[in-house]
């Protein structure tokens, strides 16, 4: 139910609410989303490696990028899962069930057109900073319409994306938000593997020399792994938000949150 | 609803934030799935596998100009 007119805070509020309701579904997605992180760590990992030769690897990074766009398609899949989980959780206020598997294939291979275009566009923007904001945006607004695709095309798909970008400050602000939510995780999660390590080198007759060089800040690599956890714990929020985003927004151009408000106000009365 | 019948809150489905009932979205739904041509669906699988197929080239080739400028 559409329970607070569309503003940024009403539908994080709204998206956090669902969040705790899909707990399950959310681990579907952090599992599909588990290989495209870990390689795009790894992807990371090798460029600072190869530094200011990086040219002379193209072999070596183009077999992970490949590896990269397998596991992308995986990725789409469970965020598309989770977006549906989400639907139905506001439709219903309760844990989706078995249906949630059923995401329509209309809407999925819309989504994999549009977030391909999305991906693609935030690679090629990566310099400009604002482009890739932009792309980032687009994602969201692209998770969020998943499930309003009916009809497969070229064009459709982005057809109905433009209509819920049309309010571009609630996107770009969700886009600001989970920017810092983002770093927020990430400091989290240093902290609790920090205090992990620290409980686990206490214990009596258990020595762990090398985890002090593998969980430090000095290596490059707990840094990566770190970062990608961090942004696995941020995106079932990021998927519920535009989720909901959608649906407030929808509400509002046919006039159904005024009708549910209104209701409200004749029941209390 | 399309039809303008009166509902309960029981028999109607949102979708998209309107309300539907059972008739109206059966009708919706059979009306948008009969546009979807075979070919629409082959150009949409096979652009989307382009663009994804450009995007881990153009990955590659940002990834490299940006570790070559620090």
């Amino acid at each position: 139910m559409i329970r607070a007119p569309l503003s940024v805070t009403s539908v994080l509020d709204e998206a956090a609410d669902v969040v705790s309701i899909t707990t399950p579904w959310a681990a579907v997605l952090i599992l599909t989303s588990l290989p495209y992180r870990f390689l795009q760590a790894v992807f990371l990992d090798q460029l600072m490696e190869a530094g200011g030769t990086a040219y002379r690897y193209g072999n070596l990074l183009g077999g992970t990028a490949n590896l990269i766009v397998l596991s992308i398609l995986l990725a789409l899949w469970g965020r598309a899962v989770y977006a549906r989980a989400c639907r139905l959780a506001l439709g219903r206020g309760s844990t989706p069930g078995r249906e949630t598997w059923r995401v329509p294939l209309v809407a999925f291979v819309s989504y994999v057109l549009t977030a391909s275009v999305a991906i693609f566009a935030g690679y090629l923007a990566l310099f400009t900073f604002i482009g890739f904001i932009v792309a980032v945006m687009f994602a969201g607004i692209a998770i969020g319409t998943m499930e309003l695709n009916e009809s497969t095309g070229l064009l459709s798909p982005f057809r109905v994306m433009g209509r819920y970008a049309r309010r571009i400050g609630i996107p770009l602000a969700l886009v600001f938000v989970f920017f810092c939510a983002t770093f927020v995780a990430l400091v989290n999660l240093a902290a609790a593997f920090s205090l992990g390590r620290w409980l686990v080198t206490a214990i009596g007759g258990f020595d762990a020399p090398h985890w002090e060089l593998l969980f430090s800040g000095g290596n490059r690599r707990f840094w990566l792994m770190l970062f990608a956890g961090a942004i696995l714990i941020v995106e079932p929020f990021w998927v519920a938000a535009h989720v909901v985003y959608v649906r407030k927004a929808g509400a509002v151009e046919s006039g159904d949150d005024l009708k549910a408000w209104f209701a409200d106000l004749r029941r209390t009365s | 609803m399309s039809c303008t019948k009166m509902l309960c809150q029981q028999c109607a489905t949102q979708w998209d934030g309107i309300w539907h009932c059972a008739a109206c979205l059966a009708t919706k739904r059979g009306a948008r799935a009969g546009r979807s041509g075979v070919f629409s669906w082959i150009a949409v699988v096979l652009v989307s596998l382009f663009i994804l197929y450009c995007g881990a080239r153009v990955m590659v080739w940002t990834g490299a100009l940006l570790a070559g400028m620090f």
